[in-house]
């Protein structure tokens, strides 16, 4: 029982930021129809930058709520910016061209992406100061919590939820919603798609940018090329939650982030990634576009 | 009277045939690997190209054909020859297998689900499965090819294997283009509900196309096997899977020329670059982006119109 | 056997709670030009739809020659000769016009598995066949001049052409033709009626929904009316034409395609 309780509570801090990085992936291809391959490339970038902006304003030993604050605010800053560049420079061109052409793009940005942070921060492991957070933790009957986790999970709710608002409540929201159905018919009513999908790209490469500087708080190590693997699961996470559908995003993470850590509690580590796409495919083959996905009827 | 597109081929067939006459053992090896590559990205180009199904895991079909004659070879002694058939026959049968219970998946959600196989298919072998992978360090050891007491054992051999196989590989596509299978392929590709009313089923031409892809990239596997006499996991991942799919993609779908081109740009190029160890793959990624805005349809696309020629003779 | 090709009886077709077609029973001859109208989202392409495998009615049965054929796959529809062309034009549209023809020979097509990967005398035989007929169907048409040209660079009137001409490569028993004369002028309509007299003449079956009444009441054998997924009217064209229900739905709608 404590083992599961344990699992629970990592499964839902993982799971919350393969959700915050999903997010990223299903708001552009909800708008654009595209798997945009370079988004956890943005990610690991984000856990850099972090890294540096701490290591050029602070130094280990004085981090304060300042600190922190100003760390997420400036990567995600940062980030929002490549990610707003990265759609100017690579996709737009694109638009009209077919679809895998985009992808192709997309691979090719990532592989930009993340190269360049090997150039400039080296191809070895970089760790995030110790006590970025500080290292507090909490025993409650026989499970530990740490603050890093508590910071994540509740950060990543209130920016769900936020996220959930926003997109549900605001006229911006609306506005991208109507892009997402149909951009030619949001273009008739005055729509501005190409501001909606900047918008798109800021929000989901910050929330992207959050989860990357809470993966280096988490797991302390990063490397250049780490954002595939999480890139990866985020993107299958997507996928399960059914690709486009922002609820499904979310649900996708936090199931996927509990599956991961029940089977490498229980099962295997070795394994895990085989568990994790036979789930994929299962659910795949019971619901073809995922669990909140839409069946979509194509019109003849 | 020859035309253009077939004079450069000529050009080409002569290079290519001659090609180790003038080069080092380094480069003789890259151009063995180049013709087994080719090979590999024609498979991935029925599936992608023509099919216009969205496959990222390729690279585990060529894997399943290296890896079976690796273990044939290396721990049931088969003969190299021996294990020609079944390298072949088994990544069909696991295409089929795996493949026919999510054919009726859309675009993305099929795409995940292929890297899904593979990255499944990498796990295994890095687990040693019942001992015969040999783990992350893979299998070596692998024979070469014995016919009547001779031994097909130095590099050129094996160039001028890979480049039979290649031969061969571009007889299939001709024979496919030219033939109803491929004609139904390009139909669910270009207009799927126009191609169901005209009486062809998804479901079988779809996986037409993934059988006979994942068999030439098994018998392509198993070539590449014998080449460098070891297997090892990294050779068949995802990474691996994305570069076919680029190559089709920034090539040409569909295009025999098309596909070369990619796979000289998206295999060779790099290793004409190695020095820039840090920075190629860098200005590798500027290079696809820029092919695609300037060339959606890859570097030499695809052109239709390939009719008999009485037919041509009314037509403007 | 039903003295009946294909028999419509009590079909209604649902989306999501909104009744598209409702209680729609129809049959038609061996031979017949079978006509039907109505206005716009009556739900004409939607029947066309269930009888063609696309969408699958949730109640009622549709006979082909006496048997079932409701929920069975478009392939196999097409299979059992029953071809279609598409109101929004489906073609091939970077193929050549020959190319998109051929796909219509693909069940007829005697072509084995192994002829994928490797040629055979039987299949040098079949595939000159095959393009052999595309040829005569490109004569047939008028289309021999583009056998080569991409079918998206042609003009509208060409493309229903070219869609026709596919659907008939199949030899089909029932053609079912979805206003094969939207957006063509006098002249093209002209000549369109007058090609699918030939193929009545062929021995083809013909149901179409036409906004074109003068080209639908002269060609029509037979006419069906729907409004709002249910018949209101049916008979034969003189009949049809005066019946107040008709002529009501038609003032009763925005519709005002006669001379489109």
């Amino acid at each position: 029982m404590d083992i599961f309780l344990q699992q629970m509570v990592n499964g839902l801090t993982i799971g919350s930021l393969y959700a915050l990085v999903a997010l990223g992936y299903t708001m552009v291809y909800g708008v654009m129809r595209l798997i945009n391959f370079a988004h956890g490339d943005l990610v690991a970038f984000s856990a850099f930058v972090g890294l540096s902006v701490y290591g050029s304003l602070f130094s280990e030993g004085t981090t304060s709520l300042l600190a922190v604050v100003s760390v997420f605010l400036l990567s995600a800053l940062v980030v929002a910016f490549v990610g707003v560049l990265l759609e100017r420079l690579a996709y737009r061109p694109l638009r009209t061209a077919p679809r895998l052409s985009a992808v192709v793009s997309a691979l090719g940005a990532g592989l930009v992406i993340q190269n360049s942070v090997m150039l400039i921060w080296g191809p070895n492991m970089k760790i995030f100061p110790t006590d970025f957070f500080p290292s507090t933790l909490w025993s409650v009957g026989g499970i530990v919590i740490t603050f890093t986790q508590v910071m994540i999970l509740s950060l990543s709710s209130v920016l769900m939820v936020g996220l959930y608002f926003f997109i549900n409540q605001t006229k911006i929201g609306t506005a991208i919603r109507a892009v997402a159905i149909d951009q030619d018919a949001a273009k008739l009513m005055g729509i501005n798609v190409n501001r909606i999908v900047m918008i798109i790209f800021i929000i989901g490469s910050a929330l992207g940018a959050v989860a990357g500087l809470f993966i280096g708080a988490y797991y302390r190590g990063i490397t250049f090329d780490m954002g595939w693997m999480y890139g990866l699961n985020a993107f299958v996470a997507a996928i399960m939650g059914g690709i486009g559908n922002i609820p499904g995003a979310m649900l996708g993470g936090l199931l996927l982030g509990l599956f991961n850590a029940m089977i490498t509690g229980y099962i295997s580590t070795q394994w895990a990634e085989t568990f994790t796409f036979v789930l994929l495919i299962v659910i795949l083959v019971f619901r073809p576009t995922g669990i909140l996905g839409e069946k979509v009827a194509e019109k003849v | 009277m020859m035309n253009k597109t077939g004079l450069i081929a000529l050009l080409l067939l002569g290079f290519a045939g001659l090609y180790p006459l003038f080069v080092d053992s380094a480069w003789l090896a890259v151009g063995t690997t180049f013709l087994v590559f080719a090979c590999v990205a024609f498979s991935q180009d029925i599936i992608l190209g023509r099919a216009g199904v969205f496959h990222m895991g390729h690279a585990m079909f060529f894997g399943l054909g290296a890896y079976t004659t690796a273990i044939l070879n290396v721990q049931f002694g088969w003969a190299i020859l021996a294990t020609w058939i079944p390298s072949v026959v088994i990544p069909m049968a696991c295409a089929f297998a795996l493949v026919a219970p999510i054919i009726h998946l859309r675009g993305d959600y099929l795409l995940v689900a292929t890297i899904g196989f593979n990255i499944i298919f990498i796990q295994i072998l890095e687990n040693d499965v019942f001992g015969l992978t040999g783990g992350p360090n893979g299998l070596f050891g692998i024979d070469v090819v014995h016919v009547f007491g001779y031994d097909f054992s130095s590099q050129i051999h094996m160039y001028y294997m890979a480049f039979i196989l290649l031969g061969i590989t571009l007889f299939i596509m001709r024979s496919l283009d030219r033939s109803k299978f491929g004609r139904a392929m390009f139909y669910i590709h270009k207009d799927d509900i126009a191609a169901q009313s005209m009486g062809i089923s998804l479901r079988y031409y779809k996986l037409y196309a993934f059988i006979l892809g994942a068999g030439i990239a098994g018998a392509a596997g198993s070539m590449f096997s014998v080449q460098y006499s070891a297997v090892s996991p990294e050779a068949f991942n995802v990474t691996q899977s994305i570069m076919f799919f680029t190559i089709v993609l920034v090539g040409g779908s569909a295009s025999l020329p098309g596909v070369l081109i990619g796979t000289f740009v998206m295999f060779v190029l790099p290793e004409v670059f190695r020095e820039f160890e840090t920075a190629r793959y860098l200005v590798f990624g500027v290079a696809m982006i820029l092919t695609m805005i300037l060339r959606p349809r890859g570097i030499w696309p695809v052109k239709f119109g390939n009719i008999p020629s009485f037919l041509k003779k009314g037509a403007k | 056997m039903s003295e009946y090709l294909l028999e419509i009886q009590n079909v209604s077709k649902l989306f999501s709670g909104l009744v598209a077609i409702d209680n729609l029973s129809m049959k038609v001859k061996k031979g017949q030009i079978y006509g039907i109208i109505g206005p716009n989202g009556a739900g004409k392409t939607t029947l066309f739809n269930c009888i063609t495998g696309i969408y699958t009615p949730e109640i009622g049965q549709i006979l082909w020659k006496g048997k079932d054929i409701k929920g069975i796959s478009p392939y196999k529809i097409a299979g059992l000769g029953i071809l279609r062309t598409f109101q929004t034009i489906r073609l091939f549209s970077e193929m050549s016009v020959a190319e998109n023809i051929m796909s219509g020979r693909h069940i007829k097509s005697k072509q084995r598995w192994y002829n994928g990967i490797i040629p055979t005398p039987a299949y040098f035989k079949d595939e000159k066949y095959q393009w052999t007929k595309v040829g005569e169907l490109m004569e047939f048409f008028n289309l021999s001049l583009y056998a080569t040209t991409p079918a998206g660079d042609l003009s509208y009137g060409i493309q229903r052409r070219i869609e026709m001409a596919r659907a008939l490569a199949a030899e089909p028993e029932l053609l079912i033709l979805d206003e094969p004369a939207a957006g063509l002028n006098e002249n093209e309509t002209i000549e369109l009626t007058e090609m699918i007299r030939k193929i009545q003449a062929m021995g083809v079956t013909i149901m179409m929904i036409e906004h074109d009444m003068e080209m639908v009441m002269s060609l029509s054998e037979y006419i069906t009316v729907i409004n709002f997924g249910a018949k209101i009217s049916e008979g034969v064209p003189s009949f049809v034409q005066a019946d107040p229900k008709v002529v009501e739905a038609y003032i009763g709608s925005d519709e005002e395609d006669e001379d489109a």
